[in-house]
């Protein structure tokens, strides 16, 4: 028995999440040894592809368009790598933030079955393969999401539930009528096609299914509640992670087959922009901290657009590499951000962003992880956030698209007040006169937050590896 | 001269419109899941004429069958909720508030969009274009088995097939994890002659259901088309309370829920080495892989679409949780 890296990737996390089901009172263990190693096999991977550019493994032995290969490149490895490295400091915040039984012994094989589908996605190469996989995600996301068990968390999560299965089954339906003209299903297939009007009817099915499943404006209405009301870990994954995996789709299908007109490439990027203006709003009256939070995710969805559309068509070779900044940039930022809001709800006992500042108890570390993570969602130097604004905005001037620059300014304004709501609600100005009590401003549990944190920030530093890393192996374009 | 099929196909096209229609209109819930259900078998012999005998057997067992048999339980568990007052105050189940007419405008909007896209990509389709027939007819000699639609789901594609039964995994995992403080419904009274009739079909369900997989390697049939009807089993015996599941038995069921997947898992990644990789089977052990794959998947696909059926953990209900909202 010799498997190789991308099989391990794969199997791995099935393997912890049956494990972790079947024997509930040794999930914890089963499933925090299950992610570090899943961590091992994505590095054994990374080594791999530094050394080949493009790997690829022909399951079966069966070769596409028949069979299904599995393909990892710099873009599918710097997704892998997010999502383990987040996922791993994740499973640790959630020792501390799931207190129910029920909770912890439910938690990993649904986040370890989340696991395998999201690599699943960063690895498949055949579009039937990638709808069985968002399938895969998506149950175990709605199950994460009515983890916490209350009334609005169980109602956003049947709400979320249709959204995505509906937008699954769109995606199907473009996927057999892609079937129906090429007679294949593999990327290369759909690379070598002649582009034609109804093989590009089918394209934007699969596209606004996956635009659902992404939550981009006016597609959004399942996301807030959804992302809001699940339990911190659950929503950190949901968040950082899960929305992703149909981003990452996105940029894949509209470079095998191209967006057909100029106009297309325009509207996705309008799209974007009313997320960023509405969703700024909208954080703006929101009301409870993991509502704004929720809100500005749409945002970022809605910027990650923008930088996809920051140059029109002839852009979309270079503009991906925006996307992908961003991507890895909110992934990393906003799960520390969920875990922070988390770990201040657990100690004040509340999220009510008016009364932050009148409790006498005082979570200072999270609330130092939270403005940190903060400054890479807004885009402050020298955060990943930053990196991925700065690389879109470039873009965009260099080919004289000033709007999607403007839009950017705009978006970034709003993000600075609604974010200054809550920063202004840490500081106390002494509306609690009662002495602080004795809780000392931080705890363990705080770690895996500021770790994710810290990296949002320092991941800004090493943003030329990064950019250069998402090329190997011919990321898009060239295939195999 | 007319085929004297083509009466029947347009009265099979035209029925099964007409029932779509009827099912989205139907005011009555109840009657809508039972059009539903004939909808579901009339769209079974649609599937038979358009030569896709396998699609016909799981769209009869599990789109129909299983399908039918939840959707008629959900109903049954929301009357019992929506039909006592007090439960339907104590639970918070409010009242359906009328749909907004914008929302409404937006829906048919987005609705439209995508029949747009649909019709674009439907008209401009080619006849009996490409496919993977070729390619299938070439690799048969190699997997093992005889029956086409078996080679793909089982060897050529497998990796597909594990992750949908990865899904139905998923789904079992989402719904025990859904703590329910409230009893369950009340199961209906079934008379003894219901009991009787259980009693009387089980062992023609058990038949049944192991033919179809059986049959699977050289003839339509397989895993999920066996593994419903065999669910209907455990839904039988759910209904006559022959079986009442019970808290101990969680650790069984829990078993029996990844037995599947996990042996189709490990099997993929035993066969590795010597230059094989993952899911490569050696031709001459591909048979016999194939139906002890196929016949753990049937064993967990029924288990796990019964324990759906019934729709939660048995957990032990403490005095306390009876009557309240957890």
């Amino acid at each position: 028995m010799t498997i190789d890296a991308m099989t391990l990737t794969l199997f791995l996390p099935l393997f912890g999440a049956m494990a972790a089901f079947v024997l509930p009172r040794a999930a914890t263990g089963i499933g925090l040894v299950t992610v570090l190693a899943t961590c091992g096999a994505v590095w054994l991977l990374a080594l791999e592809v530094l050394k080949a550019g493009a790997v690829i493994t022909p399951l079966g032995g069966w070769e596409a368009p028949l069979g299904i290969a599995l393909r990892a490149d710099g873009l599918s490895l710097a997704m892998l790598a997010m999502t383990s490295g987040v996922g791993l400091l994740v499973s640790l915040g959630a020792l501390n933030a799931l207190r129910d039984l029920r909770q912890r012994q439910y938690f990993w094989p649904l986040w370890l079955l989340l696991l395998t589908g999201m690599n699943g996605v960063y690895l498949g190469t055949d579009i039937f393969n990638l709808y069985v996989m968002i399938e895969v995600i998506a149950l175990a996301a709605v199950g994460l999401t009515v983890l916490s068990g209350t009334k609005e968390a169980l109602r956003a999560g049947l709400e979320y539930m249709y959204a995505s299965i509906l937008g699954a089954l769109l995606f199907l339906m473009g996927v057999g009528f892609v079937y129906l003209h090429l007679g294949r299903l593999d990327f290369a297939g759909l690379l070598e096609a002649e582009p034609s009007g109804a093989l590009s009817a089918a394209l934007a099915l699969m596209l606004v299914g996956l635009l659902l499943k992404t939550a981009l404006f006016p597609l959004h209405f399942w996301l807030p509640a959804a992302h809001a009301n699940a339990t911190a870990p659950a929503s950190a994954l949901l968040s950082g992670l899960v929305v992703k995996a149909a981003l990452y789709i996105f940029l894949r299908l509209t470079t095998y087959m191209p967006l057909p007109d100029e106009i297309l490439v325009t509207l996705i990027g309008a799209l974007g922009a009313g997320a960023v203006l509405w969703g700024g709003v909208q954080a703006l009256r929101a009301e409870r901290l993991k509502l704004l939070v929720a809100w500005s995710t749409v945002v970022q969805i809605g910027l990650i657009f923008i930088a996809f559309a920051r140059a029109g068509q002839v852009g979309l070779t270079e503009s991906w590499k925006a996307a992908a900044l961003l991507i890895l940039a909110h992934g990393v930022a906003k799960a520390a951000m969920f875990l922070a809001a988390g770990r201040i709800k657990d100690e004040l006992g509340h999220d009510i962003i008016r009364d932050l500042d009148k409790s006498n108890i005082r979570p200072t570390l999270a609330q130092f992880t939270f403005a940190l993570a903060a400054i890479s969602i807004i885009g402050l130097p020298p955060s990943l956030g930053f990196i991925g604004k700065w690389t879109l905005m470039e873009g965009a001037m260099a080919a004289g698209y000033w709007h999607w620059v403007v839009v950017t300014m705009i978006g970034t304004l709003l993000s600075v007040a609604y974010f200054s709501r809550v920063f202004a609600g840490f500081l106390r100005f002494d509306r609690v006169r009662a002495p602080v009590g004795e809780h000392q401003g931080w705890a363990l549990a705080d770690v895996a937050p500021l770790t994710l944190a810290i990296a949002s920030i320092s991941l800004g530093l090493m943003a030329a590896p990064i950019l250069s890393f998402l090329e190997l192996g011919y990321a898009l374009g060239v295939m195999p | 001269m007319t085929d004297p099929f083509l009466i029947l196909d347009l009265l099979l096209a035209g029925a099964v419109i007409a029932l779509a229609i009827a099912t989205l209109t139907a005011r009555d819930l109840f009657a809508a899941i039972v059009l539903f259900i004939v909808l579901g078998l009339l769209s079974a012999l649609a599937w038979v004429r358009l030569s896709a005998p396998d699609v016909a057997l799981a769209e009869a067992a599990i789109g129909t069958g299983v399908t039918g048999a939840l959707l008629l339980k959900t109903l049954h568990h929301l009357r019992y909720v929506a039909g006592t007052l007090g439960e339907q105050a104590a639970h918070g189940v409010t009242p359906v508030t009328p749909v907004p007419m914008s929302v409404i405008w937006a829906n048919a909007a987005f609705c439209g969009l995508i029949t747009l896209g649909l019709a674009i990509a439907f008209l401009d389709a080619p006849l009996g274009g490409p496919g993977f027939d070729a390619l299938v007819a070439d690799a048969m000699p190699a997997s093992g088995v005889d029956h086409g639609v078996t080679a793909v789901l089982l060897n050529f594609r497998s990796y597909d097939t594990l992750m949908e039964v990865v899904v139905l995994l998923a789904a079992v995992i989402a719904v025990w994890q859904i703590e329910r403080g409230l009893s369950e419904a009340p199961a209906p009274d079934l008379s003894v002659i219901w009991q009787g009739f259980a009693r009387l079909t089980l062992p023609a369900i058990v038949v049944v259901g192991t033919y179809l997989l059986w049959k699977g390697s050289e003839a339509p049939g397989g895993a999920f088309q066996g593994g419903a009807v065999l669910a209907a089993v455990g839904i039988l015996l759910l209904l006559s309370r022959l079986y009442v599941p019970h808290p101990s038995h969680r650790a069984l069921a829990r078993w029996g829920f990844v037995l599947g997947t996990g042996v189709f898992a490990g099997v993929a990644l035993l066969v590795t080495g010597g230059g094989r990789v993952t899911f490569e089977y050696p031709p001459e052990h591909a048979k016999t892989l194939i139906l002890l794959i196929e016949g753990l998947v049937t064993v967990s696909i029924a288990v796990t679409l019964a324990a759906l059926f019934h729709g939660r953990e048995p957990v032990a209900l403490r005095a306390k949780e009876a009557g309240h909202d957890a």
